[in-house]
């Protein structure tokens, strides 16, 4: 499987185009994220959890804005999923990546991984290889709205109780890019408690997902206490989609409908 | 309003338990109108199941 992703990075930095490819390398059994510059360290190339969902994964994106900080003048080619690449096209976007200093090197996702991710496009634009999968329908969604009103309020409220506020959710999320939080604003969330005001507090994070969630569901993995921040961001980017006509990281061009003011 | 609506909805709240009316400083008719027009329709809503909770646990 990765014998073509091998020989596209090999291509690339022979011919000089990348400085290096940040991918995934396995050591020892485990997965860590490593940015290849030298074409002999790609025998230890690794997919990580490419066929299943696990929790092997990385937020590379967020590791490609620290790495552009510090070498704002190299180019870097990064290894994408459909929901890197929908990420990386809001982050060009939001001015957080250069689009000309970021070559994709695209895999789609098998339908057993694309399944589980309920993915809206389970593989990038810019496939080099693996399938090109079918979308796949949200029952995670379409479970709790079958849910009466006060049922809904219910279980919402269960979940969010076992929130230690670790901020794993928003570390880890490839698009969480500002640099104050309005999760960390005392006049706005409380210190001190646990779990956090509920259910403002992941309110407040799901409005911030608006037009930058790309459904990778890295925040949902690192939780440690399972909460299903994944299927409530869903919505977020449903509402969006079905509202709004939006549809997050699908074109570098259109703006989100948030972020316009129109003058007439 | 359209967004949070669906959301507050999604998460289990009355989503008529939030509006947005815009109404100029000189239109007192229909400032009193609008106000009255919430508090009737919340009052058929009843009390904010958030607030009555936390009642119940002080």
């Amino acid at each position: 499987m990765s014998a073509k992703i091998k020989e596209a990075v090999r291509a690339l930095l022979a011919g000089g185009k990348i400085k290096g490819f940040l991918g995934l390398r396995e050591e020892n059994g485990n997965v860590m994220p490593h940015l290849f510059c030298d074409p002999k360290e790609l025998e230890a190339l690794s997919l990580g959890d490419w066929k299943k969902a696990g929790d092997t994964r990385y937020p590379l994106n967020q590791l490609m804005i620290r790495l552009t900080l510090q070498y704002p003048e190299e180019t870097f080619a990064v290894l994408i999923r459909g929901c890197d690449e929908r990420g990386l096209k809001e982050l060009f976007k939001w001015k957080q990546l250069a689009e000309d200093k970021v070559v994709l090197i695209g895999i789609g996702c098998p339908d057993e991984l694309a399944k589980a991710c309920e993915c809206e496009k389970p593989f990038p634009d810019s496939v080099i290889d693996g399938p090109q999968g079918a979308k796949a329908d949200s029952e995670k969604v379409a479970r709790i709205e079958a849910m009466a009103l006060d049922a809904r309020l219910q279980y919402w409220k269960a979940e969010f109780d076992r929130c230690v506020k670790c901020f794993g959710c928003r570390n880890i999320c490839p698009m969480c890019f500002c640099n104050e939080c309005s999760l960390e604003e005392n006049q706005l969330v409380g210190t001190g408690e646990v779990p956090p005001a509920n259910p403002t507090f992941h309110l407040a994070r799901a409005i911030h997902m608006v037009g930058r969630c790309i459904d990778c569901g890295l925040c949902e993995e690192a939780c440690p206490a399972d909460i299903p921040l994944r299927t409530l961001y869903k919505k977020v980017t449903e509402i969006i989609n079905k509202e709004f006509g939006y549809k997050t990281g699908f074109s570098v061009d259109e703006k989100s409908p948030f972020n316009i003011i129109e003058v007439k | 309003m359209t967004f949070l609506k669906k959301l507050l909805e999604f998460s289990g709240l009355h989503p008529e338990r939030v509006r947005t009316r815009w109404v100029s400083s000189a239109e007192a008719v229909e400032f009193v109108h609008e106000i009255s027009g919430f508090v009737e329709e919340i009052k058929k809503l009843g009390p904010n199941p958030l607030r009555a909770k936390a009642k119940e646990a002080a």
